[in-house]
């Protein structure tokens, strides 16, 4: 199969342009483009519909999520590509998402829950039977799985469910949920409608709506190195939709396009160099070709360490200084107060309120797997900055935070916090002492 | 052909032995490398062990390339010619710069550092940071005419602007030596910062800048500062010294041609902060310092990372003659880093200085002013520019190797091989690995960048336990720990294989754990390839001065001033017991702080001590002196208390002494031979 290309066929009109959200029958094919006369070889015969097929770095090993009846739950399976086996890998009748390969060897997916309104659609891990499902994110936000970096981190889709402000963004975490983190920010408007890709060159590219060509979808790339500040859209200059980008080891990228509404998606290249759209690489009159990607045998991105231990219950936040301010951000505000406690915000009800040291650190021991928001405090209790997005803590993780309004590119100033010279502050602050493994000096 | 009953019985008891020695020798085989590896897959190899892990080996010296490691240069005036300083090779090799071959090699002393050649061209100057001394070379005659002596450890070099003075900055004794080019003598010796390397006259022939690696020693908590001292060329006297706040390991340091600006390359540890993670450089920044050359002048630090790309260990810059661009060549992450300088100077013109204040920690800054990054091989260290600026050539250290770079195009455009071994060895693909911030999330650091020269930054770190702010660490020295096992203040790894493996990857480099041939060879090199610089300072000839040897009694004493015998746990030399002056057991000398869980601590080795500081496992003792007037109140470390202070300072002299094994057999050997031949 090295070489071929493969990618989902959606025969209807796709009334979503995310298929992840969409119940319209797919079906999965490869293809291979140095036989452009010839035919699709359909992978997934026999299912109502599959879609987000992802090709592991050795072109062994293909996992998608299918369901073989219209009212099933999505599931996901894995094909081996050298004899077209499939294998079920899950079984329930929860809906599961945008399986992707890790380099444990273990899978990341997205999973629908029942009661998604609570806990919100987070990603777990399992292993390659199924076996072993952990979750690894902790917020009401909808997660999909994207990628892995080459970095080793998992790219996820990070939807919040409580704003009406919609807008794309990315998080990177690693594959045990720690670290989590925002990796990119579209612009107010803006919607994820494609997995992403890493190109060879040290970009992420991937499928963006905006306000900026609402009749449209275009090419988005930002650079490995510097996410925040550096998108560019590829594709300004061409004029219609994409629905998936995928990087080739030329470096040119495989696309899903179509020159109008009335027309069906089909698979050119493009050069993200000059900007171009080149030849068709595939059409199809019935199908739209959606998802598409590449056989090919690449660089196994890096397996990172993991520091969860189960017998840990909590997790270590520092925080260096929640009053830190970037002069870029406030030259024309007035002078603000001085926060001088943080309140930790449940799910359900606050978990109490830290006062900070007077360098405005704070070093709070927070119970692990559990979805948390910061808000800070004046002196008189009043709030100063409405609560930060969502966040969780891993068993055994330890995490730190330059402050409250920092730059994501801020890295600490070089001084001992004040809040590390006593002991962590237990969160939930009624709680007296955690009971849990201690960790050996290393 | 049928093979007879007889053989066959012997071919069966053969088999039978086979397995009755193979299945419980396997597992023999298996827990011992269990044991050494902490990990149960290692692959069963013994000769990674029993052969690459034994420098005394004959095999293994055998087996040994001897490598140039080219660490600096310098280009002719008319450009035709390249002096590289093949820093192992012991030599100043002459490249042809036009034909890019080598022409030939003259032998200079040990570890050369820095090629400085005087102002007519006619000769160059080599500093021998081993040897203590300067080798002048006649460039015509391609030999060495004469051997300047300096203070302990020269380095970089400047020529004064008329000519008659060379400068040499001297790392090891943290002084300049100021010498008479005319009559050969030193005329006197400047002390500047801690552990300095790097100096360079500015454009108008005034101020001499040197750099200094080290930061000042003070107390945990205390901000990281590190100096920069100011020479007067023409008086030869210190002027003053300009401060590196939050920042470290200043190695080089450049004028631009109008002299409005000097840049220094640093690296801004956060040895203060709990080493948490690597993300959002929670542990290692790098950079360069900017001191502006005019009254009020300030000084500015900007980093050259980005938020997911860090760019360990830069080590020389230089500006090219048109002023317009910078280059400084990151050893641990093998590029050179292409700097805009009037973005550079945009950008400090227009930011305030809260905002410089932020600069100082933002990943986002670079994009600002760095213009490409160009990867080159192996370990890049000293630049040189061609006079008409044209061409950058890079010492690729571990690569034997000097690159040549277009300067317009910034693109590689030939390499100069010197003519090292082709083969790499395990042990140099063990310092390749132990140089290269690869192996670190994101390239954050490099082993080397916590223990450059494979000794330590001085500095220490809140990294030892999972609580923070408790356990602070004083980064160990690497050189020649071979036989001092076990690793760690508490202890706890038994093998450098233990301490590198799977529990490094998790707590420390945070990314993908070493492969197995990868932990093997840098297993090699730790343990074979690290010598102690000689202790010519404390320790020249072996023997030792009267007050040496009555602190060298001290040392050993069982009595105390009162007659009292001292317990024999309680004796120096009890737990320092020579060659190593370890007894590689634990111990509890009464140091533990508040902030420390109950351990004992593994008692270090005392070889060439004196470079050490600060001591004790916090680095609380900024001198040896304070391990006993301040940290020892109750005898706990040693009986110290009855001593006078004439006493103590003995002791300490000898504590000075003490020097590697094999520097001490060498002279042993050199006393040897002058009374063989007397």
């Amino acid at each position: 199969m090295e070489g071929m290309m493969v990618f989902t066929q959606v025969a209807n009109k796709i009334q979503q342009q995310n298929l992840w959200k969409n119940n319209t029958p797919a079906r999965i094919v490869a293809f291979d483009p140095t036989q452009p006369e010839g035919r699709v070889k359909v992978l997934t015969e026999g299912y109502y519909s599959a879609h987000s097929p992802e090709i592991s770095w050795d072109g062994k090993s293909l996992l998608f999520t299918a369901k073989q009846n219209q009212n099933d739950a999505w599931q996901i399976y894995e094909m081996n590509l050298s004899n077209f086996k499939v294998r079920k890998v899950t079984s329930s009748d929860e809906n599961y998402s945008n399986p992707v390969h890790l380099p444990s060897g273990r899978f990341i997916y997205g999973l629908f829950p029942k009661d998604s309104v609570k806990i919100g659609q987070p990603l777990f891990t399992c292993n390659p039977d199924g076996s072993d499902p952990k979750q690894v994110t902790f917020t009401p936000n909808t997660n999909i799985a994207l990628t892995v970096l080459a970095d080793g981190r998992v790219l996820a889709f990070d939807e919040t469910s409580s704003t009406d402000k919609q807008q794309n963004i990315l998080m990177v975490m690693r594959p045990d949920g720690t670290k989590a983190e925002l990796f990119y920010q579209g612009p107010v408007g803006s919607n994820l409608i494609s997995s992403v890709s890493e190109t060879t060159t040290g970009k992420v590219v991937f499928v963006e709506s905006n306000s900026e060509t609402p009749n449209g979808t275009n090419i988005t790339s930002i650079s490995y190195n510097r996410p925040l500040h550096s998108r560019e859209n590829l594709t300004s200059g061409v004029k219609g939709d994409f629905q998936s980008v995928y990087s080739m080891p030329s470096g040119k990228l495989l696309v899903s396009y179509r020159s109008s509404e009335t027309e069906r998606y089909s698979v050119y290249e493009f050069d993200p160099e000059t900007k171009t759209l080149g030849k068709p690489v595939f059409a199809d009159a019935e199908y739209n070709a959606c998802e598409v990607a590449l056989v090919h045998n690449h660089e196994k991105p890096k397996k990172l360490p993991s520091e969860v231990d189960f017998g840990v219950k909590s997790g270590l936040l520092l925080c260096q200084d929640i009053n830190f301010l970037d002069p870029n951000s406030i030259k024309d505000s007035p002078v603000l107060q001085k926060a001088v406690a943080i309140e930790i915000m449940g799910m359900d009800s606050s978990m109490g309120v830290v006062p900070v040291e007077n360098d405005g650190s704070f070093y709070i021991k927070v119970i692990a797997d559990q979805p948390f928001q910061l808000r800070t405090l004046d002196e008189n209790g009043q709030i100063l900055n409405q609560p930060c997005e969502w966040m969780w803590i891993r068993p055994n993780e330890r995490r730190g935070c330059v402050g409250c309004h920092e730059d994501h590119e801020q890295t600490p100033e070089n001084r001992v916090p004040m809040a590390v010279k006593n002991l962590p502050v237990n969160v939930p602050v009624h709680i007296e002492k955690i009971i849990e493994k201690k960790i050996s000096l290393e | 052909m049928k093979i007879s009953t007889k053989k066959m019985w012997i071919l069966g008891i053969l088999i039978v032995l086979g397995l009755i020695i193979y299945f419980p020798g396997h597992k023999f085989a298996r827990a011992h490398v269990n044991y050494r590896t902490g990990v149960e897959d290692h692959p069963l190899l013994c000769l990674n062990c029993h052969l690459y892990m034994h420098s005394e080996s004959p095999i293994t010296k055998m087996m040994n390339k001897d490598y140039y490691s080219p660490i600096n240069l310098a280009v002719s005036k008319d450009g035709s010619r390249l002096y590289v300083v093949a820093q192992e090779g012991n030599a100043l090799i002459t490249v042809d710069a036009d034909q890019e071959k080598v022409i030939g090699k003259i032998d200079v002393g040990e570890l050369p550092h820095s090629v400085i050649l005087s102002n007519d061209g006619l000769k160059a100057y080599v500093s021998n940071q081993w040897s203590d001394n300067i080798s002048v070379i006649d460039l015509g005659a391609s030999k060495v005419i004469d051997t300047l002596q300096t203070a302990n450890g020269p380095a970089g070099l400047a020529i004064s602007a008329d000519g008659k003075m060379l400068y040499a900055v001297n790392t090891y004794s943290s002084n300049v030596s100021v010498i008479d080019l005319v009559s050969g003598e030193e005329q006197k010796r400047l002390d500047v910062g801690n552990n300095p390397t790097g100096i360079q006259l500015s454009p108008e022939n005034k101020i001499l800048f040197v750099t200094s690696r080290r930061a000042n020693i003070a107390p945990y908590g205390d901000p990281v500062k590190t100096d920069m001292t100011l020479i007067n060329d023409s008086s030869a006297r210190i002027t003053g010294f300009m401060t590196l706040e939050s920042a470290h390991m200043a190695e080089n340091v450049a004028f631009t041609p109008s002299g409005d600006l000097a840049l220094v390359t640093l690296m801004r540890p956060k040895n203060l902060v709990p080493s948490i993670q690597v993300e959002r450089g929670f542990m290692m920044n790098h950079g360069i310092g900017i001191f502006e050359q005019k009254e009020n002048g300030r000084i500015i630090q900007l980093m050259l990372d980005e938020p997911n790309a860090y760019y360990a260990d830069p080590f020389d810059v230089i500006i090219s003659p048109d002023g317009k661009k910078a280059f400084v060549s990151h050893a641990g992450v093998d590029c050179i880093s292409v700097l805009d300088m009037d973005s550079i100077r945009a950008l400090i013109n227009s930011s305030t200085p809260e905002m410089l204040k932020t600069y100082e920690n933002n990943l986002g800054v670079s994009s600002r002013f760095v213009v490409k990054r160009i990867p080159t091989g192996a370990n890049p260290k000293g630049l040189a520019l061609s006079p008409d600026g044209k061409k950058l050539y890079v010492a690729e250290q571990l690569q034997d190797r000097i690159a040549v770079i277009s300067t317009e195009s910034l693109e590689i455009l030939s390499t100069i091989d010197l003519g090292g071994p082709e083969k790499i060895t395990v042990s140099r693909q063990g310092r390749r690995l132990f140089a290269n911030a690869g192996h670190t999330f994101q390239n954050q650091y490099s082993c080397y960048t916590c223990h450059p020269d494979y000794h330590e930054d001085g500095l220490v770190y809140n990294m030892a336990s999972k609580d923070m702010g408790r356990n602070l660490t004083n980064t160990q020295s690497l050189r020649e720990i071979g036989k001092t096992a076990p690793f760690k203040w508490n202890g706890k790894n038994q093998t450098v294989f233990k301490q590198d493996g799977i529990r490094f990857s998790t707590v420390l480099t945070r990314t993908e754990q070493f492969s197995y041939p990868d932990l093997d060879a840098i297993a090699s090199f730790i343990m074979t390839g690290i010598q102690y610089p000689p202790n010519l300072q404390h320790n020249p000839t072996g023997e030792l001065t009267e007050a040496q040897l009555r602190g060298k009694e001290i040392f050993e004493r069982t009595v105390d001033n009162n007659g009292k015998e001292i317990p024999v746990e309680n004796r120096c030399i009890t737990c320092h017991p020579a060659p190593y002056y370890t007894n590689r057991m634990l111990r509890d000398v009464g140091t533990l702080a508040a902030t420390d869980d109950s351990i004992r601590f593994d008692t270090p080795h005392l070889n060439n001590i004196y470079a050490s500081a600060p001591y004790l496992h916090d680095g609380r003792a900024a001198t040896l002196e304070e391990i006993w007037t301040k940290y020892s109140p109750y005898d706990k470390h040693g009986v110290a208390n009855d001593l006078s202070k004439i006493e103590l300072n003995e002791m300490i002299e000898y504590l000075k002494t003490l020097s590697s094994p094999d520097y001490t057999e060498s002279l042993k050997n050199v006393k040897h031979s002058e009374n063989t031949s007397n």
